[in-house]
């Protein structure tokens, strides 16, 4: 690697700030892509919005099921966990999936699976969102 | 919407779940668009065929 671009790495690098970071975050949790969208980096962004936007309304419209907050079992609060990650998408679940979730057939199933992988998914690239922000990684 | 995603054949269903997470990973990971292209290709035929191989090897066990 040459030193210009070693240099120009290291530029970047100490740009950030934790208010940055932060702020990336959220907006990245919230809706997905948001994040890198806030940071210009707008092929990441519409890349994890089509990703996790798209296997979270699939698995919304495949009739998943989507986990709620209050149960006892630490499975479900798991899969809770895991489904909140998709942010903006959790709080319009009901909205996409009017007809409700039926997890007695296999793309039900499938459904809740790719919606709390769509979460988890979200929730890496909000953890990249702050890491860009906060100047640790270009 | 629901009728087009419901009606999915299992392979289609993991096809879209390999193209998703393959694709992201593939950005959060690699720099470039060579590099990425690459892992992208090598994760989603990987989840392809380890999931039709483990699909395989269960067979036995569902008669």
């Amino acid at each position: 690697m040459n030193e210009a671009v070693k240099q120009e790495q290291q530029e970047q690098q100490g740009a950030g700030s934790s208010a940055l970071g932060i702020t990336a975050a959220v907006a990245g949790w919230a809706i997905p892509g948001l994040g890198h969208l806030v940071l210009r980096q707008w092929s990441k962004a519409l890349v994890y919005f089509l990703c996790v936007g798209g296997l979270a309304t699939a698995g919304l419209a495949m009739r998943g099921g989507v986990f709620g907050g209050n149960s006892p079992d630490m499975f479900d609060r798991l899969g809770f966990f895991a489904d909140m990650g998709t942010g903006v998408f959790y709080f319009l679940a009901h909205t996409i999936q009017s007809a409700g979730p039926d997890v007695a057939h296999a793309s039900g199933d499938y459904g809740t699976r790719m919606f709390a992988t769509a979460g988890m998914l979200n929730l890496l690239t909000v953890l990249e969102a702050y890491e860009i922000g906060r100047g640790r990684r270009a | 919407m629901n009728s087009l995603f419901s009606g999915l054949t299992h392979f289609q269903a993991l096809a879209l779940f390999s193209l998703a997470v393959s694709l992201t990973f593939a950005f959060l990971s690699k720099r470039g668009a060579l590099e990425r292209a690459k892992y992208f290709a090598w994760a989603f035929l990987a989840f392809l065929l380890v999931a039709i191989g483990i699909g395989w090897l269960m067979y036995p066990f569902s008669q």
